[in-house]
């Protein structure tokens, strides 16, 4: 039996700073997303442009949103 | 108490007639026995020195205590150790267990301890008994007021009661550094300083029994966990989080301290625990972020003076979590000198644990159930240990084992994914969808029509200045003419304007028709009407003039001539001209 201490994947130190840059970005594409909605008009859009930035900005914004609640203590 | 006492001795003396042969020849040649009561916990200590005299190797050994005693057994173990003194070393500790032979009179509670290797005879072994009694202390008087010293009793038996015979014995009591009211004073008893020595006894029979009693005063905290319930959280993300639910009461001489619950979980600043003096806990060195809640808040009794509040939060040095295979953990609180009546341990795995088995140094009850917490799907597993009266000697390791791949871990932030995901899904769709109610309704209809006159509009006004324009080109020419004299320019010019003109007519007439038909025009088509009229008017008096103009050319006549006779023409075009712009503004406002 591996008798290692817990350790988790990511050093428990940078949960605070991994948070804030995940979900910045997340955000910076989430407004890309969202301007892009705005701007274009019904016939110009391409919904595989949208998927894509709706599935990159979901996955920043999960991971980010993910080690806010790890750096706040709520360990899930 | 005391008549319980009185019945055991008699049974005994009737059992030592009997001399039950349940027993093998095992006889004890030294016990040393040792109870300290300086807490609220009387811990017995012995060391015996076992004998085999029979002729046939045993393999068992067996232990007694009176009933009273044994029913508030709490914590008992046995351990083979050798040599004396300093260089006593413990080999091994050996496996207890209670047992029911028969022969035994119901006032006796039996342990039986199997030994390391069978004895065979002759050979001698050394056994060292810790046992610890909850309990046991009675507080005597019960009830005491507020400033009297807190007097408790202890009932125990000078001789050790074993089914074996013993060569010789001897008994040491430990009081606390306080005042001792009284003792039975049986032969060879002795008092030095704070220890009561009986002894040493030589030569007993088996099953031997003699009561003493001892009252003192102790100022130990008589804290009792009436239940305490022990939740231990594990995360892989690199955190064990404790919570621990107290519900203490004082089980002194009815001096309750009501404490409601404590939490323990977490923020640095702990305020203090009892209303005794203080509680003690130990905690791991790596715990941080503790808080500690107390749930009232109302501390004082009606009997005794609370203290104030302090608490002490010592750090021991080991608190080791291995792990993914296994967990280490302290079983019991953390508190120092605490009885707990009903400990409740829950150990709470991550989700997708596997495989799950827990070893324990001492029986506890085992069961499991499922936790649903933070970003769950099918809930954690929850290792549930279960034990009465718990002291603090049961504060020793449990292992749990599990399975856990750190794949599980991503499941979490999968979940959040998914979750932006289908937000982001939501407004795509919302974007994409038309969300009209009807196509035929009556607004529609209506808002399509009006965009049909506007644009009529607009075309009428373009052929409107086109009509202008050829009018101007026309006056133009008249005026050539009046620089040049050339008259077959002037001609030609006036031919080509009236094709145009023809051709600007023709296409104006579906638009009027147009604009006549649609309802939504109504308010309209009279001042475009009016328009067309006025242009045609002005058409042809534009075209009289310049047959006038000619016309006096031709004939040679004057240039004062011309102008007078084309004078009041000219005022009437200038006029309808004036006219026809305002209308052209009109329809453009529109």
């Amino acid at each position: 039996m591996a008798a290692k201490p817990i350790a988790s994947p990511i050093p428990v130190a940078m949960y605070p700073t991994l948070s804030v840059f995940t979900l910045a970005i997340g955000l910076v594409i989430t407004a890309i997303f969202f301007i892009y909605e705005a701007t274009s008009s019904r016939k110009n859009r391409s919904l595989a442009k949208e998927l894509a930035t709706s599935a990159v900005a979901s996955v920043f914004l999960g991971f980010g949103s993910l080690f806010l609640l790890l750096a706040s203590g709520v360990y899930v | 108490m005391k008549q319980s006492s009185v019945d055991l001795l008699l049974l005994l003396l009737a059992l030592a007639v009997l001399a039950t042969p349940a027993f093998s020849d095992l006889v004890l040649s030294k016990v040393e026995r040792r109870i300290d009561v300086t807490s609220q916990i009387a811990r017995v200590t012995k060391t015996l020195q076992v004998i085999n005299s029979g002729s046939e190797s045993v393999s068992e050994f067996t232990l007694t205590f009176p009933k009273f005693l044994g029913n508030n057994l709490a914590y008992l173990s046995v351990v083979h150790s050798e040599g004396k003194g300093k260089s006593k070393r413990n080999l091994a500790n050996l496996s207890v267990r209670a047992a029911n032979p028969k022969g035994i009179p119901d006032s006796i509670s039996v342990y039986s301890v199997s030994l390391p290797k069978p004895l065979s005879k002759g050979e001698t072994l050394t056994l060292e008994v810790v046992a610890a009694f909850t309990n046991v202390l009675q507080p005597f008087p019960e009830k005491i007021s507020q400033g009297d010293s807190h007097l408790v009793m202890l009932q125990e038996s000078s001789q050790y009661l074993s089914p074996y015979a013993v060569e010789s014995q001897s008994l040491t009591i430990k009081l606390p550094n306080a005042r001792i009211e009284s003792y039975t004073k049986l032969e060879n008893t002795k008092l030095q300083g704070y220890e009561i020595k009986y002894g040493p006894y030589k030569n007993l029979l088996p099953f031997s029994y003699s009561p003493i009693v001892v009252h003192f005063e102790s100022k130990a905290a008589f804290a009792v966990a009436e239940k305490l319930v022990r939740e231990i959280e594990v995360s892989h993300w690199g955190n064990v989080q404790v919570t621990e639910h107290y519900n203490v009461v004082h089980r002194g001489a009815q001096l309750k301290g009501e404490f409601s619950r404590l939490d323990f979980q977490a923020r640095p600043n702990p305020l203090g625990v009892s209303a005794f003096r203080h509680l003690l806990a130990r905690l791991p060195p790596r715990a941080h972020s503790i808080y500690y809640r107390d749930d009232i808040g109302n501390i004082s009794t009606s009997q005794m003076q609370s203290d104030s509040k302090k608490t002490d939060l010592l750090i021991e040095p080991r608190f080791p979590l291995f792990g993914k295979r296994f967990l280490n953990i302290s079983f019991g609180s953390p508190m120092i000198d605490l009885v707990t009546e009903k400990l409740i341990v829950q150990v709470v795995l991550p989700e997708g644990s596997k495989d799950i088995s827990v070893t324990t140094p001492f029986a506890v009850k085992q069961s499991q159930e499922i936790k649903y917490s933070h970003l769950d799907i099918a809930g954690r597993p929850v290792v549930v240990l279960e034990k009465n009266n718990v002291v603090p000697d049961h504060n020793q390791y449990i292992q749990v084992y599990y399975k856990f791949s750190n794949i599980n871990l991503l499941s979490e932030p999968l979940m959040l994914i998914s979750g932006f995901f289908v937000l982001f899904i939501t407004c795509i769709i919302y974007t994409r969808a038309d969300f009209s109610i009807s196509k035929s309704s009556a607004t529609y209809l209506a808002k399509l029509q009006w965009d049909e006159v506007l644009a009529t509009l607009q075309e009428v006004q373009s052929i409107i200045q086109k009509c202008l324009a050829t009018h101007d080109k026309l006056e133009a020419s008249l005026r050539d003419l009046s620089r040049t004299g050339d008259i077959q320019t002037c001609k030609a010019a006036r031919k080509s304007t009236d094709s145009l003109l023809k051709d600007l007519s023709k296409e104006l007439k579906p638009l009027l028709g147009f604009l006549q038909s649609s309802p939504s025009a109504s308010h309209i088509s009279p001042k475009v009407e009016e328009l067309v009229a006025k242009e045609k008017e002005l058409q042809e008096k534009l075209m009289a003039k310049h047959t006038t103009v000619v016309e006096g050319y031709e004939k040679k006549s004057s240039g004062r001539d011309i102008e007078n006779r084309i004078a009041s023409q000219q005022q009437k075009i200038i006029a309808l001209r004036q006219e026809i712009e305002d209308l052209l503004e009109f329809i453009d406002e529109i």
